[in-house]
């Protein structure tokens, strides 16, 4: 199936901070793959990733990479504020693009680099990643079956982040001008996208209603909030009546990163943190039965699930990265095979306008405010 | 006010990190020494208590000046800088990643030497290193480590970010010294220890599986009373005639990790632990690394033979170069440092 023009694909990687490490070692475990360039604004950035995966090719300039390496493809990681026109400038330079999340920082920024991928013949991805792990793939296959009965009643998305990781929240309170708190979402910019696109793919792209309330848990207020939002609630109802609901949260312990899918049959659980799909299949039992025979059902599943992953394991499929690897694997392949990317578009622009609306409602579009008190906002708000 | 110093009481000295644990002691000893223009570069987000109560003590702490600011801003290190004679240079990168381990080290680093250098009145830059850049990995067990000793080569393969930030600092601040005549010591603390920090070494062992696992035996531990490690670093940057020095700092009666084990367990917490000796801990550990290789990182090769070696193979150690040269003696002898150390466990952690 491989398109034998391209022999080994040359990846170019933009942005050399903590992430582009996985991004590195994902590209190595991918056959046929070669990290031939590296680019951060700070030289020594992209010096010390060569220097620890042995890349010559070091760059400052994105351009001058652009020009001096030719990757067929650039990963670019870079804070989201740089990702619009680096990655217009890697698709106008012919480079297929691996973007990091959150794709873009606004939508119409989403749209605008899709219609340039699309006009030049070249693809363009997000890094939802963990829509790419190995339970996320079981429930995608069970939904292809039909597993649901149909398109999906309703839907529930856990994500949550701890607030004990100082070093990721640390540098970010103790700086106003750091990166994040530019951004119009803030903290939740940076990572509600991968709770909110694991929602699009069972959504309409017209959205009849969405309503979301946020507020800032007492943990962060205690260490030095200021007006970050951490906590956040979002109600989603599509045209053809599918609900949604997500939740964000630094507090829930312990920490959740969950999808529920309820169709008209059967429903499906997945749960990232232990990498486990359970199956919710409609029977009935008489009498006492209904509190004896599901549990035992359901156990039975948790240690199929079980057995599963240490399979999986074994055979090195269960990776700490399997998620990223995958994603960047299809990708490379949509390219070889002139197909389909893994993420539809229509997936990445429903979840940079979900985003969008979600920030403009918390943040009513206004600057941000200091000391902000516990908040709401429930205006419901129509999408076209 | 010792006159043979390379500044005089009055000259401005900035501490990076003066908030931290030892930090916040090399900024007493300045105080205690009679300098009356300290300058405190700390985090925004840093809560100050422990350095406000050091300040409180001193008639010239109460003028020292706080900066708040980020040494990953330029303009935050020329703000830190201005007038400056002497940095004592102790904020460090704990990041895990690589990535932000050299970034909150060396680019952290850079940024303060050029703002340091541009000002002018430049006397010397202290950098504190630490023990984790040596690699004993072709040593025997029981050489002596000293400051020649090799550096590690191969940090990603040890899997030590901090390690690596360390050394690429170092490499920096050598850099400056020969191409843009920055005059730098770099001091290289071994295990600092002391009331404000409850945590075990990892020389002594590992509790990573739910359980102590005790993999220093009879090995000694290169220990420093945080005092007696204050003190070097204060007089690394007073001291005439040290520039482009290297000064590992360890105190002059160590203890072994069993020993230290002992003392803590009847002290602070008893709890079950099993010793397991190096050639089966370096045996396993390699194991793990074969293992992590061959399954591309599957388990991140936090146990690999080079961790091994610079935790627990086992060295011994000199403090000579820091008694002849800097003239150091420790403030304060073993028996009274365990006590201090141990004296922190009558008390719930806060």
């Amino acid at each position: 199936m491989l398109n034998t023009n391209i022999k080994t694909l040359r990846v170019a990687i933009i942005g050399c901070g903590k992430i582009a490490d996985q991004h590195v070692l994902a590209c190595r475990r991918i056959p046929g793959t070669e990290v031939v360039a590296l680019c951060d604004r700070e030289i020594l950035m992209a010096s010390q990733l060569g220097e620890r995966f042995g890349i010559a090719a070091c760059f400052a300039d994105a351009a001058e990479m652009l020009r001096t390496a030719r990757p067929e493809v650039v990963h670019i990681t870079t804070p989201p504020q740089g990702h619009f026109t680096l990655a217009k400038q890697c698709l106008e330079a012919g480079s297929h693009v691996y973007l990091e999340k959150p794709f873009t920082v606004t939508a119409p920024e989403a749209e605008e680099l899709i219609r340039l991928a699309e006009s030049r013949g070249l693809k363009i991805t997000a890094g939802h990643n963990l829509q790419f792990t190995l339970e996320m793939l079981e429930m995608r296959r069970l939904v292809a079956q039909d597993f649901l009965g149909g398109k999906p009643v309703h839907l529930e998305s856990h994500f949550s982040y701890d607030l004990g990781d100082a070093s990721y929240v640390g540098p970010l309170l103790g700086n106003r001008n750091h990166w994040v708190r530019q951004l119009p979402g803030q903290l939740l910019h940076n990572i509600l996208s991968h709770g909110i696109a694991k929602l699009c793919p069972f959504l309409d792209d017209q959205l009849v209603e969405v309503v979301a309330s946020a507020h800032q848990s007492a943990q962060l207020q205690r260490i030095g909030g200021e007006e970050i939002l951490d906590e956040l609630r979002v109600l989603i109802r599509d045209a053809s009546g599918t609900t949604a609901f997500f939740c964000f949260s630094t507090q829930l312990k312990p920490g959740m990163n969950h999808l529920r899918i309820c169709g008209p049959v059967n429903s499906i659980s997945v749960d990232h943190a232990s990498g486990t799909v359970i199956r919710h299949i409609k029977r009935s039992y008489k009498s006492y039965l209904t509190y004896f025979v599901p549990p035992l059902k359901n156990a039975k599943q948790h240690f199929r699930n079980a057995c599963l992953n240490v399979s999986s394991f074994l055979k090195g499929r269960l990776h700490q990265d399997s998620g990223m690897k995958e994603l960047v694997d299809c990708f490379y392949q949509s390219i070889r095979n002139q197909s389909a990317p893994p993420i539809p578009y229509r997936e990445i622009l429903l979840t940079a306008r979900l985003m969008d609306e979600i920030f403009a409602q918390i943040y009513q579009g206004k600057p941000a405010v200091r000391a902000l008190p516990a908040r709401s906002t429930t205006t419901p708000v129509q999408t076209p | 006010m010792n006159s043979n110093y390379i500044i005089s009481s009055a000259d401005r000295i900035l501490v990076t990190g003066s908030n931290g644990f030892i930090g916040a002691k090399v900024v007493e000893i300045l105080l205690e020494y009679g300098f009356t223009n300290l300058r405190c570069f700390v985090r925004p987000s840093s809560k100050l208590d422990r350095l406000q109560k050091i300040l409180a003590q001193y008639p010239a702490g109460k003028t020292a000046e706080i900066v708040a600011g980020d040494l990953l801003s330029r303009e935050d290190c020329r703000r830190a800088a201005a007038g400056v004679s002497v940095v004592y240079h102790l904020a460090a990168g704990m990041e895990k990643s690589f990535a932000g381990a050299f970034m909150n080290s060396a680019i952290a680093t850079r940024n303060l030497m050029d703002a340091f250098l541009e000002q002018g009145s430049v006397a010397r830059f202290v950098n504190v290193s630490s023990f984790a850049v040596y690699s004993n990995l072709k040593m025997a067990r029981g050489a002596l480590l000293d400051e020649t000793c090799a550096l590690e080569d191969a940090p990603q393969e040890r899997h030590d970010a901090y390690c690596f930030g360390k050394l690429k600092q170092e490499e920096l601040v050598r850099q400056y010294g020969e191409q843009r005549k920055l005059p730098y010591v770099i001091l290289r603390p071994g295990a600092v220890f002391g009331p404000g920090k409850r945590s075990l070494s990892g020389r002594v062992g590992i509790d990573t599986f739910g359980f102590f696992i005790h993999l220093g035996g009879g090995n000694q531990l290169p220990l420093t009373y945080v005092d007696n490690c204050a003190e070097a670093i204060v007089l690394a940057g007073l001291k005439p005639g040290v520039d482009g020095e290297i000064f590992n700092v360890v105190d002059d009666e160590l203890l072994t990790s069993s020993e230290f084990l002992r003392a803590y367990k009847q002290r602070a917490k008893s709890f079950f632990s099993i010793r397991v000796p190096f050639f089966i801990a370096n045996a396993l550990c390699g194991a793990w690394e074969d293992f992590s290789k061959k399954r591309q990182g599957q388990l991140p090769p936090v146990f690999n033979r080079r961790r091994a070696a610079a935790e627990w193979k086992g060295n011994r150690y000199t403090n000579q170069k820091l008694h002849d040269r800097l003239g150091w003696k420790p403030r304060v002898n073993m028996g009274n440092a365990m006590a201090a150390f141990l004296s922190q466990y009558d008390q719930p952690a806060t």
